[in-house]
């Protein structure tokens, strides 16, 4: 794979350079200045373009160019941040030209659905992020680039896995039943794998917010959208661009743990001679390397992007990193006059992982730090040199990760063609189809001597694993433009036509021979003989269908209204509830054009409703299934039997959301503030939930019912001032923030119900099993976290729970604790009330520096660690270490889960700092930019929380993300990482 | 150019085709699950369907249902909290206290047991009675006579429960009496006992028989008093006496032999549920009791929970000659410091005590214990040697991890997993026997009540036999021979010692609940998700 990669490079570099550049006759040498139009201040570095060719130059330092260009050409001036300008040459030898500031505010171009609007012309939620306001450094993961940038949307990683994935949240949860993550939708593909895409090649990324934005997304918009655009080819120019980073990665923050000389102090701790820092034999230094080469250009009827991307990352973590590498071609055909356009994208990729171990990091907290790595007198049983103790929950965290094997390789394939055809210069059509293929493959095993992972006590045990998704999808749109008067008019119908199709297998097989095989040789597993395997398949499959349609209006940029609604049908749905509605309506006004207001742009003050749906997570969940229940002992031998697992609901419907949106848009004190205001109120109902029905007369205990209600409200702000913008120093501080309010308005229909309260989520084991920490409450918050309030110690070391309800009574009939929900109560909550970004761009002659600041305020974490390793039994007993934050307390020794075990888990985080150097190019030479940059992500927390990372939790990651258990930081949370990354960007 | 054309077209012919096919089309399309549109098409479909009812029943053996309700409420069994392990939201601790809770999850779990095994049931008795095939009345005796059991254990843990019989019936059902689902049970059994096979064979073996109905009657009539108000001796005499005069079962020449890894062939058993660590996994008792490094004695595959424990009064039962006359010999009491003498019952075989060895006879060490204390009040009297003690210093929070004797009853498989392949007896000829002597008893015929209890410790081994019978010795007899067999909470109930005060739990934050013959206590609450999901439904008398 390797070796290919270079060669790829090899020939991308050589068909690079040997473009053929267009050769003119009858050109003169033209010279001129360009100034910015306000100061009359020389713009150095604009880019002046002869139309239609790929012949160019910048400006000097003195705001001077030369080029070659004939009478009949146009020379197109653009430089960031202003307007761009186009200039016929005729007769003129000098031209000099003045560029106007642009009010970037109200020009850019947004994409929404099936589209693209200006920014002005929006009347709903939108937020747009452009390549050069994402973040930096080493960003593995699109998400990332989006991290903090757009008020309402959260996204969060806990820890520093490289293989981890960030949750991502749009104005707090949409749906508690099923998918709270946003649609995302890549150049068109809708439910498009962000792995197909690498950061590199990614132009811009729209937020769809609300619901009126979201509505023509139909079942899949009620969580958001997220619009992706891969950067395609411009005419003109041809541009190759090299951009590599080398990153060092280090452990930040992990949990406080007593050294060796402070365990030794506790009373009956077990002194084992060692001395051993397991949190740093369990963490290396991680490094990464990335290197991206793209190819662009094209001319009047061709354009083209082509890139190859590869990522070498090692996590700080033993034996975990991957190596991917990305391929893609971005090509765009004009043909018949232009009237027809082609586009076609491509995107391979494929990554090959190394898990490594998130339990080491568990294990690394409560290991006695008294303990040697290696076993200096190895007995039997044999654990391959590694130092093992056989006491419950003991397993050495070097071994677990050295000796446990997990890998993967992931393959993601993304074609998309699209044909569209303009009828008239009104009147346009347009087919477009796409496929994904996506496959993963996970190999593990755990060898004769690994007592962590089964492999000790199933003497090997190798686990293949493979998943294949397939997403499909045929689209059909027409679109209609056309004026009367004043009136601006565009109209848009489609249809469109996806389908889904999953597949998987597991083998998991143990009892081998030798470890020399691991996962390779399955085969070789006594396990098949003697009946011990576990050998499973599955496939499913599902099929959207939609008709929609939308209408703008335009009153001359002052008067806007739009109209959309998509109709879709599910294979999901219940037999009587096929189809669904969802409308939307939005309108603006842009009150700068009506009323005079010194110093302000624009002012548009606009109002949306939108219906979104939320289709359920599982195909056949409306149907009566029956799955393998054991085996029936007949006749004297073993025959298979099955059972009920569903119940049928024929009325199986979609999730509904109703959203209400209104929002101001302004550009004020002449262009240097704008921003975005947005207040938003969602209620989510007919939430697909797994309700308890009674038994009988159904057959399942559960049935999948449309029940509840629960809504959302929040506001959004978001500010970008540009403090100052000379030509040497230029600073921009922008910030955003989001608050958040959820209701559970009701989890309950007649009859049936959820439960007016719910408890969800396990402490876990030892000893801590059947204790929930999360309460669902109707009426009330999402994401209450739940227990008893401690108020004092008992004598045997036991914390003293304090007696709220008094249901319970000792032999004297006085009140005591009942372990129950009676004397419990509400410690926190898991959700922030808000969320904040933080921006500064400043750049000074050559240099750039930007820093972001991240924080989240109002959440509440359980810290697990804490709630079972803060206290003395387990030392003494199960010579687990101590975890010694400041609330230890040396009288408790037993572990209960209670109040002290809640903390707040405010923060503020540096998330990303760069400094840049763009290094001067001579006019005219080969490089058109040479820039090198040093960047520091998360370098400074500020939280008073003493678990690992005091990042929202937005599900239970010990319970398949349980969207209703939040809040819970669990005990292998991948340590926090700081990364340092020095990079170059090359562009030919 | 015309390529360009062509692929148009091309594109466009795709969108038409689309349409034409399957432009609206969303029907699902089923591959790996079974819906009732592809199913119970042959006869091997049939059978398997009837299987489910059957294979309803392999929650018996896991920890957290019908067993463990009944047991941990008993005076054999307790999960005390040792340390940080066990506590699990106290839900066991409540169980064990008489503080039933009606959110407690193991109540939940038992209702879904038995209430998913009687809408199976039901579900399949539909179904047969749809279908036009000759086994089709054979088999739906048999699932009658299935649902009679489940309906007994539904009745004789929560007592007041709804009755289903239509499968087709959509209305959330109400609750009925004790007493109505008493006379129900009985009208059952009263109708299939003479449509069930008699055989005991192969073809009969994990199946219902006229002998397991039979059984079931007699249950009810052994513990009318109880369920109705009214005793019913005699009954319970007539059918226990109708299955030993059957002639076709034995008692096994060796208690032991009734719970061997292969028990199949057991003279004894009336009514199994067959597991088998294979073919049907979930009988778990190997990991419910053992201690964790006990994996080295029976090199398991997996790590045991070192939880279900039983209580020393009740082990002390078998070795006190004062209670159970006979042979005296070395035997482990209280902390296990050095062999003690005492009778050698030969169903001390139920439990593991005294010191453990690694499986190649070495001494197996235990590095978790707690700090030596040579009285075990506040630390391990044995130290590090791994050694069952049948003495348990405390329930909560501090309980010893080493404490109490384990359940020892189905052999242990060496090289096994945690899933046992011993077949759990639900019935066997000694509670007949045993069921037998108390009616007569009962109903003042002591010398037969006497020598049938003396066969029964005539084949136990080393025992001398009573003298005389006493309510106090009826009860104690039935404990070691029925031990861990979901009997003892009932016999409790029946003998009115379930109130007692039977372990002075030291080191609880609160006694067991002493209550007196006839508390409500006696019936658990119906669990609080299914009031919740049915409102119909009345919960028990004293939980609300």
């Amino acid at each position: 794979m390797k070796k290919r990669l270079q060669l790829v490079f090899v020939f991308f570099l050589l068909f690079g350079f040997s473009i053929d550049h267009d050769v003119y006759g009858q050109q003169a040498k033209i010279t001129g200045k360009v100034t910015d139009g306000a100061t009359g201040e020389a713009i150095p570095g604009a880019s002046i373009l002869v139309k239609g060719t790929v012949r160019g130059t910048v400006t000097d330092l003195d705001g001077k160019y030369t080029i070659d260009a004939s009478p009949n050409d146009v020379l197109v001036i653009t430089f960031i941040g202003y307007e761009s300008k186009e200039e016929l040459v005729g007769t003129r030898l000098e031209i000099n030209t003045t560029l106007g500031m642009s009010i970037q505010a109200l020009t850019e171009v947004v994409v929404v659905g099936y589209g693209t609007q200006e920014k002005k012309e929006i009347t709903s939620s939108v937020t747009s992020v452009k390549a050069e306001d994402f973040n930096q450094g080493t960003v593995n993961d699109p998400r990332q680039l989006l991290q903090g940038k757009v008020a309402g949307l959260n996204i969060a990683r806990p820890g520093g896995n490289p293989n981890g994935g960030f949750n991502m949240r749009l104005r707090g949860i949409s749906s508690i039943g099923e998918n709270a993550e946003p649609l995302v939708v890549i150049d068109g593909v809708i439910g498009g794998a962000l792995s197909t895409v690498d950061p590199n090649d990614i132009e811009s990324m729209d937020v769809l917010k609300d619901g009126s934005a979201a509505a023509i997304y139909g079942t899949r918009g009620s969580a958001g959208v997220i619009l992706v655009t891969t950067k395609s080819g411009k005419a003109g120019r041809t541009t190759v661009e090299f951009n590599s980073s080398a990153a060092v990665e280090n452990v930040a923050r992990t949990i406080s743990v007593m050294n060796a000389e402070e365990y030794k102090q506790i009373p009956n701790s077990r002194d084992l001679g060692g001395n051993t820092d397991w949190m740093d034999e369990v963490t290396n230094t991680g490094l990464s390397f990335i290197n991206n080469l793209s190819l662009g250009g094209g001319n009047a009827s061709t354009s083209y992007r082509i890139s190859v991307n590869s990522r070498n990352v090692k996590g700080v973590g033993i034996n975990s990193g991957f190596d991917q590498l990305n391929a893609r071609i971005n090509l765009t055909q004009r043909a018949l006059k232009d009237k027809a356009i082609f586009t076609a994208n491509i995107s391979n990729t494929s990554i090959d992982r190394q898990f490594g171990n998130e339990n080491s990091f568990r294990y690394a907290i409560i290991s006695n730090p008294t303990v040697p790595v290696r076993d200096p007198n190895p007995q039997s049983p044999n654990f391959g040199g590694y130092y093992e103790r056989d006491i419950f929950d003991w397993f050495n965290p070097v071994s677990i990760a050295e000796q446990n094997i997990a890998d993967g390789r992931d393959s993601r394939l993304l074609a998309s063609i699209r044909g569209e055809y303009n009828f008239t210069s009104k009147f346009r059509g347009a087919v477009f189809y796409a496929s994904q293929r996506e496959t993963d493959w996970r190999g593990s095993y755990s060898p004769k001597t690994a007592k962590f992972g089964g492999g000790f006590g199933r003497n090997g045990l190798a686990t293949i694993e493979n998943r294949e998704r397939l997403n499909d999808l045929f689209e059909t749109t027409l679109n209609y433009d056309e004026t009367v008067g004043k009136v601006g008019m565009a109209f848009l119908a489609g249809y469109s036509y996806q389908e889904f199709f999953n597949q998987g297998n597991f083998t998991q097989a143990g009892n081998f021979l030798t470890d020399a095989f691991t996962y390779n040789n399955i085969g070789a597993a006594l396990d098949f003989a003697n009946g011990l395997a576990t050998v499973s398949s599955f496939a499913n499959t599902n099929r959207l269908v939609a008709f929609f349609g939308r209408a703008n209006f335009n009153v001359e940029d002052t008067y806007l209204l739009s109209v959309s609604a998509r109709y879709e049908g599910s294979t999901r749905f219940g037999a009587n509830n096929k189809w669904g509605l969802f409308p939307a309506i939005s309108a603006g006004v842009n009150l700068a054009n009506l009323i005079d207001m010194p110093g302000v742009s624009a002012m548009k003050f606009r109002a949306s409703y939108g219906r979104t749906g939320t289709q359920p997570g599982e195909s056949y969940l409306s149907l009566l299934r029956f799955g393998r229940q054991g085996n029936f002992f007949y006749n004297g031998q073993f025959v298979p039997s099955f059972g009920p697992v569903s119940n049928a609901n024929p009325d199986l419907a979609w999730e509904t959301k109703d959203e209400y949106n209104v929002g101001l848009d302004f550009v004020i004190l002449n262009n240097k503030l704008d921003g975005t205001i947005d207040y938003y109120t969602r209620v989510t109902s007919g939430m697909i939930l797994p309700i308890n029905v009674p038994v009988p007369p159904n057959l399942f205990p559960t049935t999948q019912l449309n029940i509840g209600e629960m809504s959302n409200s929040g506001l959004e702000v978001m500010l970008n001032y540009r403090a100052v913008q000379t030509s040497n120093f230029r600073w921009t501080t922008g910030v955003n923030f989001s608050t958040l309010k959820t209701n559970l308005r009701s989890l309950s229909s007649g009859d049936l119900s959820f439960g007016e309260v719910n408890y969800r989520s396990n402490f876990g084991s030892p000893g801590q099993n059947l204790t929930q920490l999360i309460r669902i409450q109707e009426n009330g918050p999402l994401g209450q976290i739940w227990g008893p309030i401690q108020v004092g110690v008992s004598d045997n070391g036991s914390p003293i729970m304090k007696v709220i309800n008094g249901t319970a009574k000792d032999a004297n009939g006085n009140p005591v604790y009942c372990n129950c929900n009676d004397d419990r109560t509400q410690l926190g909550t898991a959700y922030p009330t808000l969320n904040m970004g933080f921006n500064n761009n400043i750049s000074y002659k050559n240099w750039d520096l930007n820093f972001f600041f991240r924080g989240s305020f109002g959440h509440y974490l359980i810290n697990s660690y804490r709630g079972f390793y803060e206290n003395t039994e387990s030392t003494t007993v199960q010579n687990w270490n101590i975890v010694n934050t400041k609330y230890f307390d040396p009288r408790i020794s037993k572990a209960e889960y209670n109040s002290t075990h809640v903390e707040k888990a405010d923060f503020v985080v540096l998330d990303n700092a760069t400094l840049g150097y763009n290094f001067k190019i001579k006019p005219g030479s080969a490089v058109g930019r040479i820039r090198t940059f040093l960047s520091v992500q998360n370098p400074l927390m500020f939280t008073g929380y003493t678990g690992v990372d005091p990042e929202v939790r937005y599900g239970d990651s010990e319970s398949g993300n349980d969207p209703l258990a939040p809040g819970i930081e669990r005990r292998a949370t991948y340590f926090t990482t700081t990364i340092t990354t020095f990079g170059l960007n090359l562009s030919f | 150019m015309k390529k360009l054309i062509n692929i148009r077209y091309f594109l466009i012919g795709l969108g038409i085709s689309y349409f034409a096919s399957s432009c609206v089309d969303l029907e699902e399309e089923v591959f790996s699950a079974v819906t009732a549109d592809n199913f119970f098409k042959t006869d091997e479909e049939f059978i398997s369907a009837l299987g489910q009812a059957y294979s309803s029943l392999g929650g018996l053996g896991n920890h957290s249902g019908l067993w463990s309700i009944n047991e941990i409420a008993s005076d054999e069994i307790v999960v005390s909290h040792k340390g940080g392990d066990w506590f699990d939201g106290g839900v066991l601790l409540q169980l064990h206290q008489h503080e039933f809770q009606p959110d407690n999850p193991f109540l939940q779990n038992t209702w879904n047991f038995l209430f998913g095994g009687i809408n199976t049931c039901n579900r399949l008795i539909f179904s047969f009675q749809q279908l036009d095939n000759p086994n089709s009345p054979a088999f739906i005796a048999e699932l009658r006579a299935l649902r009679a059991l489940y309906y007994y254990w539904a009745m004789d843990a929560f007592g007041n429960v709804p009755i289903v019989t239509d499968f087709t019936s959509t209305e959330a059902p109400d609750t009925k009496t004790r007493k109505e689902v008493y006379d129900f049970i009985l009208k059952e059994l009263n109708e299939i006992i003479p449509l069930l096979p008699v055989a005991k064979d192969g073809t009969t073996y994990g199946r219902m028989t006229k002998w397991a109905a039979l059984m079931i009657r007699m249950k009810l009539y052994l513990n009318a008093e109880v369920y109705t108000g009214t005793p019913q001796w005699a009954l319970a005499a007539a059918d226990a006496s109708e299955i030993i005069n059957s002639g076709r079962y034995s008692l096994s020449p060796s208690y032991k032999d009734n719970f061997a890894i292969n028990n199949s062939g057991s003279s004894e058993n009336i009514f199994v549920y067959p597991y088998d660590k294979v073919f049907a996994g979930g009988f778990n008792w190997v990991m419910m009791t053992l201690h964790i490094v006990s994996q080295s004695t029976f090199n398991l595959t997996q790590q045991p929970w070192n939880g279900y424990q039983t209580l020393e009064e009740f082990y002390n039962s078998y070795v006190d000659p004062e209670k159970n006359p006979g042979v005296q010999g070395p035997v482990w009491k209280g902390l296990a410091l050095q062999p003690s003498t005492g009778t050698i019952d030969g169903r001390l075989s139920n439990f593991l005590v005294g010191p453990q060895t690694r499986a190649d006879g070495t001494v197996l060490i235990d590095p978790g214990v707690e700090p030596t204390d040579p009285t075990g009040r506040n630390g391990d009297p044995n130290g590090p040697p791994l050694t069952f003690m049948p003495y348990l210093n405390e329930i909560s929070p501090g309980g010893l991890r080493q404490a109490g004797a384990r359940i020892a009853k189905y052999e242990f498989e060496m090289g096994g997993t945690n899933n046992m392949s011993n077949d759990f007896v639900i019935f066997r000829l000694s509670d007949v026997i045993l069921s037998l002597a108390e009616a007569r008893f009962r109903l003042g015929q002591t010398t037969e009540a006497l020598a049938l209890v003396n066969q029964i410790r005539a084949r136990a081994g080393n025992l001398s036999p009573f003298t005389t019978l006493t309510e106090e010795n009826l009860l104690a007899e039935r404990g070691r021979e029925m031990y861990v067999e979901m009997t003892r909470r009932q016999d409790l109930i029946r003998f009115k010692k379930y109130g007692s005060a039977w372990w002075p739990f030291a080191g609880m934050n609160r006694p067991k609940r002493v209550h007196s013959p006839g508390s409500f206590l006696e019936l658990f609450p119906i669990p609080a998700p299914q009031i919740l999901a049915n409102p119909k439904l009345k919960q028990n008398p004293g939980y609300n």
